[in-house]
C-alpha cells in the first residue's frame, strides 16, 4: 500500500513540476509524437526540428508580443506512443499548461480521435471539445483536418502530388500504360493512400489498372502477393506501405525476378528507414515528397536540425515550418503573451492560422485551403546508391 | 492447381520459422508448464545482437552473424529465466505469466531504442537461389530455415533422448517432485532448458530475420501469436508436433490468402485454431497420458 | 485540472476492462477475449449512439448485454479447454472479432458526410459528450459511476455464496466438483459477467476517444485486461484498481517526465512488481493489514 501511495504521489508530483517554470518571458509551444515503437524516429527529428527553428528564432530575438516586447520560443515535446489514448491524455495534458499551440501528432490514428475531441465548431457553445489548436506535421492520411476547426495540418497533399507524378511518368515513359498497386491494407495511411489516392489519379492520367495486392503491417511473406503482381506484369508498380512491408515486398520482387518498368513508393518512405532496411532492392524506386535538401533554406534547415541529433525529411521539416509559420501568425495576430490571457492567445492563432492562404515553406509557397489543409510544393526523389536523389522538380 | 501448390509449398516452407518458434514454446511448457511469453521477442533480440557482429566487424562472413544471434539468444534465455522465473514461487502460474509479458515489453522497447525502431537488413544466405521446376519454384533461403528446423529438432531429440541432461529434463517435466527426489537439481534442470530453448532462439531469430531480410520490432507480436498457436496445435510439450503444426499453418494461411485475402487469411487461422481445439484438444501429437 | 479529470476517465474505463478480467481469473480462468468484448462494446455504443441516435445509457445498456450473450455463446465451447489451451482459444476469439471489425462496414450518409465503421479506416465522429457539452468532470463522474457500480456489485459477489463457489472453482476444480458445483455453469457466468463488463468499458472507450479502430482492441490490449488484476491481486477488486493506477497513473502518465526512460521502465517495473509480489499488490495478508489499520485490529480476516 506504501508503495502504491507513493506512485501516487509521485505522479502528481511529476504532473506538477511541468507546468511550475517561468522566470523571463517566454511563450511555449508543444510537440508531441510517438517517440517509441516503430515510428520513434519521426518523434526523435520532428522534436529535434522544432528545437532547432525555436532556437534560430530565439537567437534572432524571439516573438514580438502585443505590448512591443519579445518572448523567447520554448518547446517541449511530449510522446504518444502512437496510441489513440495516450495522444487524448497528452493534448489533455498541453492544454493544461501554457502552451499556446500543439504541433502533432506523428500517427494518423492518433490524430483522429484527438482531432474528434476537440471543438468542432468554434463559438459552439453547445460543444465542450476541448480549444487548442493542434498544427499537425505528420499525421497524413487524407482530409483529416476536417474534424475540428481547431485542427491545422502542414503536410503534403498527396492527391496534388502522386497526380503530378503520373502525369509527369506519361511524358517521361509514353510506353508505360498500365498499373499494379501494392497496399499495407490495415494501417489508415497507407490504406487511404492506395485506395483514395493513387488508385484514383493513376486511372484520371490514362493509366489501366491490372490489379491490387494487399498485406498486411506486419507480414513478412509476400509470395502470393508478388505472384499476383507478377501475373499481372504492369509497367507501373504503386507500393503504398511504410518500410518495414515495403522492403519485404521488394525483397521478394527480387526472388521472383519482378522487375517493372516504374516503381513508385508512399510519400512517408522516402526517409533513411527504406534505406536501412533495403537500399539494394529499392534502387529505383520513384517517391514524390515535400522536402530535399535543394536549395540553401532548406540544406541549413537540415544541418541545424542535426545539431539537435535529428535528421531532416519531408515530416520534420513540415515541423520546422510550422514553428515560422507559428511565429509569424503569433505576432501578425498581436497575441499578449501573458500568462493569464492564454485561452485568448490560443484563440487568436488558431483565427490567425484560419486566415493564411499562403504560408512559406522550405521548397517554396505553401499553399493553404478552406478546410484547414496544405498544399505544398514538392519534388520527386528517386533511390540512387543508398540515397534519395533529387530527379524532378515540377514546379 | 498451380498456383495452389506453390501457394501451398510456399506457406509450408515459411511455416518453417514458425516451427522453430513453436518448439521454444513447447519445450518450456513441458519442463516447466508455464509459458514464456517472451520467448519471441528474445528471440529476435539475439538476431538484433547477431546483427552488432556485423556491424562490429565489418567483412565477417554471414554464418558468424547466425552464430553471433545463436550464442546471444542462449544469454538472453537465461537472463529471461534469471528475470521472470527464478524468484518468482512455482506456485504462482499467473505471475510469471505477467513478468514474461512485461519482459516482452522490455525486449522490445530494448531494440527500438538503440535502433530508433529503424527497420535493420540481415543478411541472407541463399536468398538468390530459385530452384525452378517449369513454373514452380522453391526459395533456397526457406529451404534453408526448412533443413535447419529439422536439424534442430532432431538435435533437440537426440538431446532429450540421449544424455543424462535430456533424462533429467524428462524426469522434471514428469513428475517435478518426484525427480527432486531423485537427486535431480530442479533449479538447475530449468536453467539449462532456458538455456537451451534461447539457444534455439537465437537460431530461430537468426532464421526468420534471414528469411524475411529485414528485422523489426514488428516481428515480435506476430511472432509470438503464431507461436503460440503452433504450440496449441501440435500438442503442449510435443516437439515433433510443434513442428508439423508450423509447417500445416503455414500452408494453411497461404492458401487461404491466395482464395480470401489477405484481410481474412488470420480469421481463418483463428478458425482452424478453434476447430482443433474442439475436436483435438490435445492437438495433432497429444502426449498419451500426459497431466495437464 | 482537466487533465487530471481526463486521466480518470481514462482510468475509469481501463479499470472495468480489467474487473472483466477480474471475474473470470476467480475461476481460475485466464480470457484473452476480454478485448474483444470490449470491441463489440465500443462499436455497438458507437453505432446505437451515432447512428440510431440513442442516449448514451440505453445504448451502454444494449453494449453489456450484447457482450454478455457473446460470452455466454462463446463460453460453452471455449471453457471446454483450460489452461494454456483456454489462453489461445480465446486469444483466437478476441483477434477473431478484431478482424471482424476490420472487415466490416456499415455507413450511412449524414447530410454531406457518411458516417459510420468503415473497416480498416475505423469508426469516426462518436462525439456524444461534446456535442451535448458534457464538460470533462462530469464525463468522468459519469464514468465512475458505472466503476463504482460494478466495483460494488463485485465486491459483494464476492461475500456471498456465488463469490466463495467462483473461488472454489479457481483454487480446485475437482474439489469444487466433488462438492458438487456444476462447473460449466459457475465458468460461463463468470466469463458471461465478464463480458458484459468489458463491453460496458468498450462502450464508455468509444465516446472517451471519439474514434475507434480495429488496431486499438489487439493483443495489447488484451493482455492489459488481465495484467491489471493479476498485477492487482485477486483477493479484491481494489487490487485491480490499484493495479490500473500503477500502470495507467504511474507508468504511463506519472513517469513521462522521465522521457525515453519511461518506455523501458515500463517493462521492466513491470518484471520487477511480479518479482516482488507474485501474488498481486494486494493479498489476503495486506487485506488484513489494511483493516486492521481502518477497524482496528478487532476481527480476523475472512
Amino acid at each position: 500500500m506504501k508503495k502504491i501511495a507513493l506512485a501516487i504521489a509521485l505522479a502528481f508530483a511529476a504532473g506538477a513540476a511541468s507546468t511550475a517554470q517561468a522566470q523571463e518571458k517566454s511563450i511555449r509551444i508543444s510537440g508531441f509524437g510517438a517517440k517509441s515503437g516503430v515510428v520513434r524516429s519521426f518523434g526523435i527529428n520532428g522534436e529535434a526540428a522544432m528545437l532547432a527553428a525555436a532556437d534560430q528564432i530565439n537567437k534572432a530575438g524571439g516573438v514580438k508580443l502585443a505590448d512591443g516586447s519579445k518572448a523567447r520560443i520554448v518547446v517541449d515535446y511530449y510522446d504518444d506512443r502512437c496510441t489513440a489514448e495516450e495522444g487524448i491524455s497528452v493534448i489533455r495534458r498541453i492544454a493544461g499548461t501554457d502552451s499556446l499551440v500543439a504541433v502533432g501528432p506523428t500517427c494518423s490514428n492518433v490524430a483522429e480521435p484527438l482531432f474528434g475531441i476537440l471543438q468542432k465548431k468554434v463559438d459552439d457553445k453547445g460543444d465542450s471539445g476541448l480549444q487548442m489548436p493542434v498544427f499537425t506535421d505528420v499525421a497524413i492520411k487524407v482530409g483529416l483536418a476536417r474534424i475540428s476547426e481547431w485542427a491545422f495540418r502542414n503536410v503534403p497533399n498527396e492527391m496534388t502530388m502522386y497526380s503530378s507524378v503520373f502525369y509527369w511518368l506519361r511524358g517521361k515513359h509514353p510506353q508505360a500504360k498500365t498499373v499494379y498497386g501494392g497496399v499495407e491494407e490495415d494501417f489508415a495511411h497507407s490504406r487511404a493512400t492506395w485506395h483514395v489516392v493513387m488508385k484514383d489519379r493513376a486511372t484520371a492520367n490514362n493509366y489501366t489498372l491490372l490489379g491490387e495486392s494487399k498485406w498486411l503491417l506486419n507480414d513478412t511473406n509476400f509470395a502470393t502477393q508478388v505472384r499476383e503482381m507478377k501475373k499481372a506484369n504492369a509497367d507501373v508498380v504503386a507500393i503504398s506501405a511504410h518500410p518495414f512491408t515495403t522492403c519485404g515486398v521488394l525483397k521478394e520482387m527480387q526472388r521472383q525476378g519482378v522487375k517493372p518498368k516504374v516503381l513508385i513508393g508512399l510519400t512517408s518512405s522516402s526517409s533513411m528507414e527504406t534505406m536501412q532496411g533495403c537500399a539494394k532492392q529499392a534502387e529505383g524506386m520513384i517517391i514524390p515528397t515535400s522536402y530535399a535538401p535543394v536549395n540553401k533554406e532548406a540544406k541549413a534547415a537540415s544541418d541545424a536540425t542535426a545539431k539537435f541529433k535529428g535528421s531532416a525529411d519531408l515530416h520534420s521539416m513540415a515541423a520546422w515550418e510550422n514553428m515560422f509559420i507559428l511565429k509569424s501568425v503569433m505576432e501578425d495576430m498581436k497575441i499578449s503573451g501573458a500568462k493569464a490571457e492564454v485561452q485568448a492567445d490560443r484563440r487568436k492563432i488558431r483565427d490567425g492560422l484560419a486566415k493564411l492562404r499562403t504560408t512559406p515553406g522550405l521548397l517554396g509557397v505553401n499553399s493553404r485551403t478552406e478546410d484547414r489543409e496544405a498544399d505544398k510544393p514538392y519534388l520527386f526523389v528517386q533511390a540512387k546508391g543508398g540515397q534519395w536523389v533529387v530527379i524532378h522538380n515540377p514546379l | 492447381m498451380l498456383d495452389l501448390l506453390q501457394s501451398a509449398s510456399d506457406g509450408v516452407l515459411y511455416g518453417a520459422t514458425y516451427a522453430l518458434i513453436g518448439i521454444g514454446f513447447t519445450l518450456v511448457f513441458g519442463v516447466m508448464h508455464k509459458i514464456n511469453m517472451a520467448y519471441g521477442a528474445a528471440s529476435v533480440g539475439g538476431a538484433y545482437l547477431g546483427l552488432m557482429v556485423l556491424k562490429l566487424g565489418a567483412g565477417l562472413p554471414v554464418p558468424l552473424v547466425f552464430f553471433g544471434s545463436f550464442l546471444a539468444g542462449g544469454l538472453l534465455g537465461w537472463m529471461v529465466y534469471l528475470a521472470c522465473f527464478h524468484f518468482i514461487p512455482l506456485s504462482s502460474p499467473l505471475a510469471t505469466l505477467m513478468s514474461t509479458v512485461g519482459m516482452l515489453l522490455l525486449i522490445d522497447e530494448v531494440i527500438v531504442h538503440t535502433t530508433d525502431g529503424m527497420p535493420q537488413n540481415y543478411p541472407a544466405l541463399f536468398d538468390d537461389v530459385m530452384l525452378r521446376f517449369g513454373e514452380f519454384t522453391l526459395r533456397g533461403d526457406l529451404l534453408l530455415v526448412f533443413l535447419v528446423s529439422v536439424a534442430c529438432m532432431a538435435g533437440l531429440l537426440a538431446l532429450l533422448y540421449r544424455t543424462r541432461l535430456g533424462l533429467a529434463t524428462r524426469a522434471v517435466s514428469q513428475q517435478a517432485i518426484a525427480a527432486q527426489l531423485c537427486g535431480i537439481r530442479l533449479a538447475q534442470v530449468n536453467v539449462t532448458t532456458f538455456v537451451i530453448t534461447g539457444l534455439l532462439g537465437g537460431i530461430a531469430g537468426a532464421m526468420i530475420g534471414a528469411a524475411v531480410g529485414t528485422l523489426s520490432p514488428l516481428l515480435t507480436t506476430p511472432l509470438t501469436v503464431k507461436g503460440l498457436i503452433v504450440t496449441v496445435i501440435g500438442g503442449l510439450g510435443s516437439v515433433p508436433g510443434a513442428i508439423v503444426a508450423g509447417l500445416l499453418v503455414g500452408g494453411f494461411e497461404n492458401v487461404i490468402q491466395l482464395y480470401r485475402g489477405v484481410t481474412e487469411r488470420d480469421l481463418y487461422v483463428m478458425l482452424l485454431l478453434f476447430a482443433f481445439l474442439v475436436f483435438r484438444p490435445g492437438g495433432l501429437f497429444a502426449p498419451a497420458g500426459g497431466r495437464n | 485540472m482537466d487533465f487530471y479529470f481526463g486521466l480518470a476517465q481514462l482510468i475509469g474505463v481501463h479499470t472495468l476492462l480489467g474487473l472483466s478480467a477480474y471475474v473470470v481469473l476467480l475461476t481460475g480462468q485466464v480470457s484473452l477475449a476480454q478485448a474483444g468484448f470490449f470491441a463489440i462494446g465500443a462499436y455497438v455504443a458507437a453505432m446505437l449512439t451515432v447512428l440510431a441516435g440513442w442516449h448514451l445509457v440505453p445504448a451502454l445498456g444494449a453494449a453489456a448485454l450484447t457482450g454478455a450473450t457473446t460470452a455466454c455463446a462463446v463460453g460453452f465451447p471455449a471453457l471446454r479447454v483450460k489452461g494454456l489451451m483456454l489462453v489461445i482459444a480465446t486469444l483466437a476469439f478476441g483477434e477473431g472479432v478484431r478482424l471482424f471489425f476490420f472487415n466490416f462496414d456499415y455507413q450511412i450518409a449524414r447530410g454531406d458526410v457518411k458516417v459510420g465503421p468503415l473497416g480498416g479506416e475505423g469508426f469516426r465522429q462518436i462525439r456524444f459528450f461534446p456535442e451535448n457539452g458534457w464538460t470533462t468532470l462530469e464525463v468522468m463522474l459519469f464514468i465512475w459511476i458505472f466503476v463504482l457500480l460494478v466495483m460494488a456489485l463485485l465486491w459483494w459477489l464476492d461475500r456471498s455464496r456465488y463469490g466463495a463457489v467462483l473461488r472454489a472453482v479457481g483454487e480446485d476444480e475437482l474439489a469444487a466438483q466433488s462438492a458438487g458445483i456444476n462447473l460449466t455453469a459457475v465458468k460461463v457466468s463468470a466469463i458471461t459477467l465478464g463480458g458484459a463488463i468489458a463491453a460496458l468499458g468498450g462502450g464508455l472507450y468509444a465516446h472517451y476517444a471519439t474514434h475507434i479502430e480495429h488496431l486499438s482492441f489487439g493483443i495489447l490490449l488484451a493482455t492489459f485486461a488481465i495484467a491489471y488484476p493479476i498485477v492487482g491481486g485477486l483477493a479484491s477488486v481494489f487490487g485491480t484498481l490499484a493495479a490500473v493506477l500503477f500502470v495507467q497513473g504511474f507508468l504511463v502518465e506519472g513517469l513521462r517526465d522521465l522521457g525515453d526512460w519511461r518506455n523501458l521502465l515500463f517493462g521492466a517495473l513491470i518484471v520487477l512488481a511480479m518479482n516482488l509480489r507474485p501474488r498481486g499488490f494486494l493479498d489476503a495478508g495486506n487485506l488484513r493489514a489494511i483493516k486492521r489499520l481502518f477497524w482496528g485490529g478487532g476481527r480476523g480476516a475472512p
